[in-house]
């Protein structure tokens, strides 16, 4: 009985001992704080403007974007963003023209990454997809267009 | 509670993929409840961080416009023995933390 009792501690404290290193060991480098007006902005424009500065965007065609043409689930559209063809990529953005909140997602690369990522993301409707890469400072851009058979933002 | 992370990595030339999957709600706060006519509260991972060995490779943010149960994918120039660490945060302060030695 007592053996069960002393486990049974152990055990408890051991789960608590994991916790509190987990708590110390997250992230040991200082985050950039989430970028509230551009996760609130309304259009593609403002957004673009909040995460990078600017909206002037060039086509490019080194940039691979990858999306499906039609699908079915617009809660989960696989995108993927392919710049390793580019030097000198430092982030990308990846949006949904037509979502109430546009901006989907940013990544922001250093040291070891390459310009690449890939994702799944809700769409509402029929509408592009558009990713932005971000490289020697300046904006380069491509987009598809995605239809939408289901919509992934409704209840 | 932490949230919970699937992580695979294989390193080939010197170039590694590094995917994850990741089970969180992604409630986006915009969703409706029909039934009591208000929205579900706002429940998504808003940022990601990516190191290997240590050092800052990719820093993400997120809005809950990314599917529920995320996946993500990345690429990194390491190695196989590699450390390749994952961290995040949702917007109500819960963390989820993996980590893995590339393949």
């Amino acid at each position: 009985m007592k053996r069960r009792v002393f486990l049974k501690n152990t055990i408890a404290t051991g789960a608590a001992v994991v916790a509190a290193n987990a708590g110390l060991l997250t992230p040991t480098t200082v985050l950039a704080d989430w970028n509230k007006d551009a996760f609130s902005a309304k259009s593609t424009g403002d957004a673009l403007n909040s995460v990078f500065g600017s909206s002037a965007t060039a086509a490019s065609g080194d940039i691979k974007l990858k999306a499906p043409a039609i699908a079915e689930n617009g809660a989960v559209t696989p995108v993927t963003v392919d710049a390793t063809a580019m030097s000198g990529v430092e982030s990308i953005a990846i949006l949904a023209s037509k979502n109430p909140v546009p901006l989907v997602c940013t990544y922001s690369f250093s040291g070891a990454a390459l310009g690449y990522a890939s994702t799944r993301i809700k769409m509402g409707e029929t509408m592009n997809v558009i990713a932005v890469v971000k490289a020697d400072g300046k904006l380069y851009q491509a987009e598809q267009e995605v239809k939408v058979t289901i919509g992934g933002c409704g209840g | 509670m932490s949230i919970k992370i699937r992580m695979r990595g294989k390193s080939k030339g010197g170039v590694a993929e590094v995917k994850a999957l990741i089970k969180h709600p992604m409630e986006s706060g915009v969703r409706m409840n029909k039934k009591t006519g208000k929205p579900f509260p706002a429940k998504f991972i808003d940022t990601v961080t990516v190191t290997v060995n240590g050092a800052a490779a990719v820093d993400s943010q997120w809005s809950g416009a990314v599917s529920a149960n995320p996946y993500m994918a990345i690429k990194v120039n390491a190695n196989s023995g590699d450390e390749v660490k994952l961290a995040l945060t949702d917007n109500t302060g819960a963390t989820g933390e993996a980590s893995l030695k590339l393949k």
